[in-house]
């Protein structure tokens, strides 16, 4: 490649950095912890102090639901509690927009999947920063974005990757690591990232690139090429006689032995969709969860009325179209190898944010003015903007954490508290980062997260231990993992606050990351004359 | 820079559309069987492009040549179409 197309990708890569950077520090961030979305959920709601509606079974959940919504038989879901500790919930079609309701729910049923639960807000984070509707498709084009970045990235430095991979230039340049540092993870964690960039793309801009791709080259034909290709529903007509239904206990019996049949080894059943319930011809699918196999998500079509098997989307039963589909999520959530492979997702899921944090870095520190104490501006701009987002977002979170803590234990919804807390502590941080020194406010905002994310830990570990060891509950290890988890990063942002001390103090001084020693002028003042 | 950039993002998005519109076209079955894995390779193409786009020399040689790969394709896509 001729050196100008290679600074020309230069250049696409630094813009796409700068445009897309910072969204996707929070992406990866919340992201590697909604890894654990489950444990967090436990962590919430752990057995000793169980959600409300926990123990309703699910056909009183049923029962209730087309009780006072007759209408909803026509089509409805359950998602299963994914504990003992949770609730099951159902998820309907109304005329304005779709509704979800625990057992006691129903009456008054919520238009949110989940209000309350800390792991969904994470979540929420993660796809879209929070913010409904925008959120979602600004984090598609983030995504997009992201892809191009990846792109250029790679073609900068195919010349000398081989070589340079594992060069890792500690001395005492100090850019040379960084960029080292920033290549290497960006390399080696290459398949990852362009999962999550086609992935993330795919899931957020979903709807309208359908649309558009119907319009500009399918011929209008597409939504139901589409359709076709990923119902996992048959189609049946009302028969107009009413029926008896299995229970549900009986149809994911009916549905594990089904898809052990079909080449997986496990089978964990999360969430159920029912197609004209109480009528004859009634259709019900068990949506379920396969390990050891990229199409994670499998599902298996049966008569609710008889249990009759209609259709399986799971293991060797799918199509190409199918198990490409199922892949999807399955390569995106990690959800495919257990244990170790949210571990892997975690780990390179911090990695991920490092990366974005490190371009940053790359790039004041590229503009630095070696032999001038004042920086220019931009740099202290961009400087101040990394601390206050990306150091920020992680003191935000455990603000989240800790305001659901404190929510939980008085009683109260904790959805409020968790968002004012989240966006709040954000905020705080961004003006703290505009308003201090920029090397102050970095190491101080490192300190407060340490301590917030550490204390959280261990004032919950202290709290819950009684409970643990009265009642204990195998659940009882996701709370531990949960809160051991958060020791562990409170030492790490801590072990960045040192860092960030060491540089202020020790360091270059011509650079924004530096403490100024008192100014010569006041110096000056001071001498006898 | 900015043309350039344009070109990739404005052409490459129907460019890529119609690629793939016109692989699955002359599978067979029109490809109905592999319609999720070329959905898949959408964002990828595009991408692709976008980067494409860069080598050019100038803007309006990126918005002539990408121009004239969208009519080729589109108009390849319109005579298989053609009944018959």
């Amino acid at each position: 490649m001729k050196a100008a197309t290679i600074r020309t990708f230069q250049t696409v890569h630094t813009w796409t950095g700068l445009l897309a950077g910072f969204a996707l520090f929070v992406a990866f961030y919340a992201g590697a912890l909604t890894v654990f979305h489950d444990d967090i959920a436990a962590w919430q709601n752990p057995p000793w102090r169980a959600a409300a509606d926990a123990n309703v079974p699910m056909d009183t959940l049923i029962e209730r639901l087309l009780a006072h919504h007759p209408e909803a038989r026509q089509d409805f879901g359950i998602v299963l509690a994914r504990d003992s500790s949770h609730a099951a919930y159902a998820y309907w079609e109304a005329k304005d927009g779709s509704r979800f309701a625990t057992a006691s729910q129903v009456e008054a049923p919520r238009s949110e999947a989940s209000e309350n639960e800390l792991a969904d807000f994470v979540y929420a984070l993660h796809d879209s920063l929070g913010l409904p509707v925008i959120g979602l498709y600004l984090m598609g084009i983030v995504s997009v974005i992201y892809g191009l970045a990846l792109l250029s990235g790679i073609l900068i430095h195919l010349p000398q990757l081989v070589k340079d991979l594992f060069a890792m230039r500690v001395g005492r340049n100090l850019k040379r690591l960084w960029q080292d540092a920033h290549n290497a993870i960006g390399v080696i964690s290459l398949p990852f990232h362009v999962i999550f960039a086609v992935t993330g793309a795919l899931f957020c801009l979903f709807g309208i690139t359908l649309a558009a791709l119907n319009t500009v080259a399918f011929d209008g034909k597409l939504f139901d090429a589409f359709a076709k290709a990923t119902n996992t529903t048959p189609a049946v007509t009302v028969s107009g006689t009413n029926a008896s239904m299995l229970s549900t206990e009986a149809l994911i019996e009916r549905a594990r032995a089904e898809a052990l049949k079909s080449g997986v080894t496990t089978f964990e059943p999360d969430y159920m969709h029912f197609v004209h319930y109480g009528d004859r011809n009634a259709v019900a699918e068990v949506r379920g969860l396969s390990q050891h196999t990229l199409g994670s998500f499998g599902s298996v079509a049966m008569s609710a009325h008889d249990g009759t098997v209609l259709a399986t989307y799971v293991g060797d039963k799918y199509s190409v179209n199918g198990i490409s589909y199922a892949s999807l999520f399955g390569l995106h959530f990690g959800s495919f190898g257990g244990r170790t492979v949210q571990w892997l997702y975690f780990i390179l899921g911090l990695a991920g944010a490092f990366l974005f944090y490190s371009g940053n870095l790359l790039w004041i520190e590229s503009r630095r003015k070696r032999r001038h104490a004042e920086q220019p501006r931009k740099t202290l701009v961009m400087a101040r903007a990394t601390v206050g987002v990306c150091i920020g977002s992680c003191l935000a979170i455990s603000g989240a954490f800790v305001a659901t803590w404190i929510a939980v234990r008085l009683g109260v919804d904790a959805g409020v508290p968790q968002r004012v807390a989240c966006y709040g502590l954000f905020l705080a941080a961004c003006a703290y980062a505009c308003l201090r020194p920029v090397a102050r406010a970095m190491i101080e905002l490192l300190w407060v997260t340490a301590a917030l994310t550490a204390a959280m830990a261990l004032v919950d570990l202290a709290s819950n231990a009684s409970a643990m060891a009265q009642a204990w509950s195998p659940l009882g290890w996701r709370v531990i993992g949960v809160d051991l988890t958060g020791i562990a990063l409170g030492i790490v942002f801590a072990v960045l606050a040192r860092a960030a001390t060491r540089r202020a103090r020790s360091g270059n001084a011509n650079s924004v990351w530096a403490i100024k020693a008192p100014s010569p002028v006041a110096v000056g003042t001071e001498r006898p004359q | 820079m900015i043309a350039r950039c344009l070109a990739g993002t404005v052409l490459g998005f129907p460019l890529a559309a119609l690629l793939l519109a016109l692989l699955l076209h002359v599978l067979p079955g029109h490809g109905q069987a592999l319609l999720i894995p070329a959905l898949i390779l959408f964002f990828p193409l595009w991408t692709a492009f976008m980067a494409t786009a860069y080598m050019f020399r100038s803007g309006p040689r990126a918005w002539l040549i990408m121009g004239s790969a969208n009519i080729v394709v589109f108009a390849a896509l319109w005579l298989l179409r053609l009944p018959g």
